[in-house]
């Protein structure tokens, strides 16, 4: 006999027809969307930046059109409840979201407060309250934060708190868009099998946002594509992955990429499906024995890292310090009394050098930076700089203050460092209407205006955590524009989270640890020697020295007891060199 | 960087009491501050303040207090002893100046100083009750009194320090640009930071909509979240207005800065000062006993 309740037959969300244009905007945000998300579902919403996908998300959760305005056509239902019609304090009950952003999106004073708050405004007892919030807290392993205040929190904690106030009222659907942008590989791993447990223990339906689709991909049940408003896609991960190839090879996943160079099929959805499907095309044994690191590097293929570093004119670049950083300890108060955020740190940087800065949320990544700009005072240590340095933080839009690019960056200087950014034909252009890869190139062409002897660029140039938000095409953009900077002398430092984006453009991986350097090396070897800081096709093929698609592709062709059934095509062949992304 | 005034979340007994238990305590030795004009009651009351912030674990925010309250008590002096002529006891003869005085008595720094004193001492009490009462049950409690009110109250508690991070990160942004940029003045700056802070709070609003802020049952007063120390700082703070009105009957307030000063410290002054003194001792946590003291539980060997 089978049972079926009314909550099991409800959809979690049924979306008919939805089309909806912001106030004053002159083309759809969404247009004639239709979609339906079963209760127990976990849902990723694929696309590029600007398809639509926040907007979706937020039209779920009645914040679209009830909060934003705008004109809007057709139906959409949560848990049976009409939210066009219904506000979203009403579907508070039954739709948890949490934005990309959140710092705004905490409104009490301490943890323990904000996560109480939904269910005080839905006039639970106190005794029920405090129940549900100790159990949320233990579900997302926050209980030790409860008595904290929120503006003494890292991102990472800050993105858990609230997704904790968006789950306390055990809602049936809960909307994330990019949740994981903030943080670093292994709180986003952690969070993404949080996400999969919460789903599966408590049949929560989960539709997830997400640009790093090979870090929530294997625990998806669906994907859902975007592009232009409308729904591009609509089926399985293995499915998307095979129509992501012919359609859009933005958001393709490595792993994925490194199966299309050698025509294996079917697409892996993760590592795990990845490696089952290759040590079955081997000739026995593991992939570990399919070639080592010497083998690897004595080949055609060398990695982008062991190359002899040229400038634009083909001579090799003078190899000499552009930053000295010796003996650098910092001292901040981060609201709970100070402590040394720095430890001792060493670092040396080479001009021309493209150095990603890696390390877990709060191990001192952006402190680093700000000292070696001036804005933070150390304790004590030097920091020696050849020739400058022009540093962008985290929020491009800081650097913009007025309404009109050419106001921004006057005169000849001005024009030299937006040429440098490839902006030279923006001048009139109001910063608000730039894409965001261009808003953030004039924030970088700001940092460096009056910095440049002609065209000489400062000694370092360094960039904290500039792909937030960023999907794989506009992070192909960066790389170029790091690649360039590199090409004219500077040292190219980039702080990141970003396993994938740092085996794309760098050469050298600093990995910090509570303040000290605990790894320092070739990008190949550090981003391929662990398990949370390492691509998706190091952690499938485990081979030293081999991170990227191409690396693996090439090292696989090369493996004699590989079966691979076809060969890496020269057209689809993206290498690093060439700023593949 | 935080205030030194922001509340940070501690284990003690006045972090614990309820916003009502706290600010009837804080208040009442506000309340004598702006009741009395003799120094000793002030200085007591000052020293309650200080006493109780140190014992509740405030202690950077009673030093950013009396820093700023002794530097405005100063300068009130200072305004005062050029502008009041009155007073026989003449430090200072300036000469004929117009406005301002053409002396400088003693009498008019005293009552400089007292008025510097009870705006320092209503400083130190702000500070206590900022660094130690939790908004959030501030907000709590009056939301059933007045909900629109508590909801700008909640928007403006959140936003402050957003604006606040959001200042300081745009004036790291500033001091990054490079001399060939424009440089940012305060005009600029201030736009900017207007209208970040719009899009702030439009975010801030969009999520309170979505914790249900709107709905009616929000509303509804309810009953919890009291402690066992309610009744101590009740009791506290009703003991020392109790004993303020009946010093202020028995002369405990003999004080007079014109025609010459003249400062009453007679027994009640001074009882009154004690009091108020110990009355500092409330926040602190009793010593907890050891289980080996216990009869009940001890072993035999």
């Amino acid at each position: 006999m089978q049972i079926e309740t009314e909550t099991q037959t409800t959809p979690a969300l049924a979306i008919e027809g939805l089309t909806y244009a912001y106030p004053g905007a002159a083309s759809p945000a969404l247009d004639d969307v239709s979609l339906r998300l079963d209760p127990g579902e976990l849902v990723v919403l694929a696309g590029r930046s600007a398809c639509g996908k926040s907007t979706l998300l937020r039209a779920a959760c009645g914040l679209v059109p009830h909060f934003h305005g705008g004109e809007v056509e057709g139906r959409v239902e949560v848990a049976g409840i009409d939210a066009l019609a219904t506000g979203p304090g009403e579907l508070a009950a039954a739709v948890g979201y949490l934005a990309q952003d959140p710092e705004t999106q905490v409104v009490s004073t301490t943890v323990a407060a904000e996560i109480e708050l939904p269910l005080e405004m839905r006039g639970d007892s106190p005794s029920s309250r405090a129940r549900a919030v100790e159990e949320v807290a233990l579900a997302l392993a926050i209980p030790h934060l409860l008595s904290r205040a929120v503006d003494t929190l890292s991102g990472g904690e800050l993105q858990r708190v609230a997704l904790a106030a968006a789950l306390v009222t055990r809602p049936r659907l809960v909307l994330l868009d990019e949740p994981t942008s903030q943080l670093d590989p292994v709180a986003g791993d952690e969070l993404i099998w949080l996400l999969r447990r919460l789903n599966e223990e408590w049949g929560v339906t989960i539709f997830l946002a997400e640009h790093r689709l090979e870090r929530c991909l294997a625990a998806a049940d669906r994907v859902v594509a975007m592009g232009s408003g409308a729904i591009a896609f609509d089926g399985a991960p293995r499915d998307f992955l095979a129509w992501a190839q012919q359609a859009d090879i933005a958001l393709e996943t490595p792993a994925a990429r490194l199966f299309s160079f050698l025509d294996i099929a079917p697409l892996p959805v993760g590592v795990r499906d990845a490696r089952q499907t290759l040590v079955g095309k081997g000739e026995g044994g593991t992939l570990r024995t399919a070639c080592t690191f010497s083998e690897f590097t004595s080949g055609r293929q060398q990695p982008p890292q062991h190359r002899k570093k040229l400038s634009e004119g083909g001579a090799p670049l003078p190899s000499h310090d552009a930053l000295t950083c010796r003996d650098l300890w910092v001292e901040l108060d981060a609201g709970e009394g100070l402590r040394d955020v720095l430890k001792g740190m060493e670092l040396v940087l080479n001009r021309g050098e493209r150095v990603a800065l890696m390390g877990r949320n709060g191990a001192g990544k952006s402190t680093l930076l700000k000292s070696m700009a001036g804005l933070i005072e150390p304790v004590r240590g030097k920091i020696e700089l050849a020739n400058g340095i022009a540093l962008l933080t985290q929020n491009p839009s800081d650097y913009l203050v007025r309404e009109r690019v050419g106001d921004e960056l006057p005169g000849e200087e001005g024009m030299a460092a937006l040429r440098v950014v490839g902006l030279e034909h923006a001048v009139e252009a109001d910063p608000r209407d730039l894409s965001g890869g261009e808003r953030q190139r004039l924030a970088l062409a700001i940092a460096l205006a009056g910095r440049m002897e002609g065209d000489a660029l400062p000694g370092v140039v360094a960039l904290d955590e500039p792909t937030r938000g960023m999907d794989r095409a506009r992070k192909g953009e960066l790389v170029e524009l790091i690649e360039g900077l590199s090409s004219r002398g500077a040292a190219v430092l980039v702080a990141t989270h970003d396993v994938e984006f740092a085996a794309a453009f760098a050469e050298r991986v600093v990995l910090l640890g509570e303040g000290v350097v605990i790894a320092d090396g070739p990008a190949a070897e550090v981003l391929s020697g662990g398990w949370y800081f390492a691509t998706e096709v190091a952690r499938v093929l485990d081979l030293p020295g081999v991170v990227t698609p191409e690396q693996g592709a090439a090292a696989l062709s090369q493996s004699a007891d590989f079966a691979f059934s076809g060969a890496i095509s020269p057209k689809k062949t993206n290498s690093p060199e060439e700023g593949g992304g | 960087m935080r205030s030194p005034f922001a509340y940070v979340p501690r284990s003690g007994p006045l972090q614990a009491a309820g916003p009502a238990a706290a600010v009837a305590y804080l208040g009442s030795l506000t309340a004598v501050a702006f009741l009395y004009s003799n120094p000793v009651v002030l200085l007591a009351a000052g020293v309650a303040l200080t006493l109780a912030g140190r014992l509740a674990g405030a202690w950077s925010a009673v030093r950013a207090a009396l820093w700023m309250g002794l530097t405005l008590a100063l300068l009130i002096v200072a305004v005062n002893v050029v502008v009041v002529s009155r007073g026989e006891t003449v430090l200072v003869r300036l000469g004929h100046l117009p406005v301002l005085s053409d002396v400088i008595t003693a009498e008019a720094a005293a009552a400089g100083a007292v008025i510097g004193l009870r705006a320092a001492v209503a400083m130190i009490a702000f500070a206590v009750y900022s660094a130690c009462v939790d908004p959030d049950r501030v907000l709590r409690a009056l939301r059933p009194l007045a909900h629109r009110s508590a909801l700008t109250a909640t928007l403006v508690s959140r936003l402050v320090p957003v604006a606040a991070a959001d200042s300081a990160r745009l004036r790291d942004a500033a001091r990054l640009r490079g001399p060939g940029a424009a440089p940012v003045g305060r005009a600029p700056l201030s736009r900017r930071l207007l209208a970040g802070s719009l899009d702030r709070a439009v975010d801030v609003a969009a999520t309170l909509e979505l914790r249900g802020y709107s709905l009616d049952r929000g509303r509804v007063r309810q009953r919890g979240g009291r402690s066992r120390y309610d009744g101590r700082f009740y009791a506290a703070g009703a003991v020392v207005l109790l004993a303020a009105i009946a010093g202020k009957l028995t002369g405990a307030d003999a004080f007079a800065e014109y025609p010459a000063i003249e400062i009453g410290a007679g027994p009640a002054t001074l009882a009154l000062a004690v009091l108020l003194i110990l009355s500092g001792l409330a926040p602190r946590t009793r010593p907890t006993r050891s289980a080996s003291s216990s009869p009940s539980i001890r072993t035999r060997t």
